[in-house]
């Protein structure tokens, strides 16, 4: 069961390999605690679809995945493995009635923060542009 | 194994309209083995509704468990105690599972979470194909052990019919004539001479036409 604490605007998975941002990094950067929350995972390859759907139910507008690039994977596979929940739960949200583009995987080089950063801000953009999907 | 598929989560939630606590409950037997009914995806199936309740503004809450087989006695006796204080049970098992509670629990409501397709053989990760219709009386024994029932567009006897073209069927060339194949499979086996015997017509009784079907055996009644 989901806790009824609500998680932050967007929330990001990321793999050990990728998310180097600590909150001092992200409040250096303007991003408040309460817009981003990130969840560090061993590997994608671990990311459980019921995992990025609580988000969801938990207050996300929006959720990334970043994962390690193909070939470049620490595990090989595990951020296909990712890529292909993703999709998965692109569609069960198509069938919920919610924009499928309010999540997405986002393959990135290992060890940097700015594309973290840069994923956070694609999906801040798309909240903009859909509008919060939560009733208030 | 019995092999089924996840209900539109709109259907589902349709069902579940206005109610306040629903049961999703999963079974370990064939519907696990096909990736729609095991405790992973009642898992999911769950997290996905609770979304659909809090997109709706709904309060709606879910419970998750699940059997061992939702079609033996000793397995389903725990649901009555189970099911307490729930408006509905969603079942994802086959429909054998959610007939045996309806007959089974009084006073649960259980809805169908699952479309139970068809008995199907597992061709690889994440794809399974028909190959038995259940029909209760096998002829594989005449047809090389290809199912002209189960895997003939229009379950012929004696095929293959005239739509038949370069071993593909006539109502979808993705389909192979399973007729063909049977043609190929004795040609193998040496015993094409098969083919010349007409299959006379088959008496459907055991397939469901007579009736609903059960089997007793005497010896292993308590
Ligand atoms: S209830 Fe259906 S799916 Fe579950 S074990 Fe029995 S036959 Fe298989
Ligand atoms: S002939 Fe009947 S019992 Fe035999 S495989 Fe086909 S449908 Fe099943």
């Amino acid at each position: 069961m989901p806790d009824k604490k609500k998680t932050a605007t967007v929330k990001g998975f990321c793999c050990n390999y990728t998310a180097r941002l600590s909150g001092d990094v992200l409040l250096e950067i303007g991003i408040a605690p309460d817009d981003l929350q990130i969840e560090r995972l061993a590997c994608t390859g671990r990311l459980e679809v019921t995992a990025v759907l609580d988000a969801f139910s938990q207050g996300a507008e929006a959720v990334f995945v970043a994962g390690c690039r193909h070939g470049s994977c620490h595990n090989v596979s595990g951020s296909k493995r990712a890529a292909k929940r993703v999709i998965e739960i692109k569609k069960t949200l198509q069938e919920l009635g919610i924009e499928p583009e309010r999540v997405e995987m986002f393959l990135v080089p290992r060890g940097e923060s700015e594309p973290v950063v840069a994923a956070y801000k694609e999906m801040a953009g798309r909240i903009d542009r859909f509008g919060r999907f939560h009733k208030e | 194994m019995i092999i089924a598929e996840r209900k539109p989560l709109s259907e589902i939630l349709g069902m579940i309209q206005g109610m306040h606590r629903i049961l999703v409950l999963g079974c370990r037997g064939c519907v696990a083995v096909c990736s729609s009914g095991g405790d992973k995806e009642v898992a999911v199936l769950a997290s996905a509704l609770r979304l659909g309740a809090v997109k709706a503004g709904s309060d709606m809450s879910f419970g998750v468990q699940t059997l061992v087989r939702q079609c033996d006695p000793e397995y389903l006796a725990p649901l009555a105690e189970m099911a307490k204080g729930y408006d509905a049970v969603i079942s994802t098992a086959c429909g054998v599972g959610v007939n045996f509670i309806a007959d089974r629990c009084p006073g649960v409501r259980v809805l169908p979470g699952l479309n139970t397709t068809f008995y199907g053989a597992n061709l690889s990760s994440g794809e399974w194909r028909e190959m038995c219709a259940g029909c209760g009386s096998c002829v594989l024994h005449l047809t090389g052990g290809l199912c002209p029932v189960a895997r003939c567009a229009k379950g012929l006897s004696n095929g293959p019919c005239g739509g038949s073209v370069g071993g593909r069927c006539e109502i979808n060339p993705e389909t192979a004539c399973v007729w063909h194949r049977i043609h190929d499979k004795l040609t193998d086996l040496g015993e094409a001479d098969r083919l010349m015997d007409i299959m006379p017509i088959k008496d459907w009784r055991t397939a469901g036409h007579g009736g609903p079907r059960k089997r007793i055996r005497e010896e292993l009644l308590p």
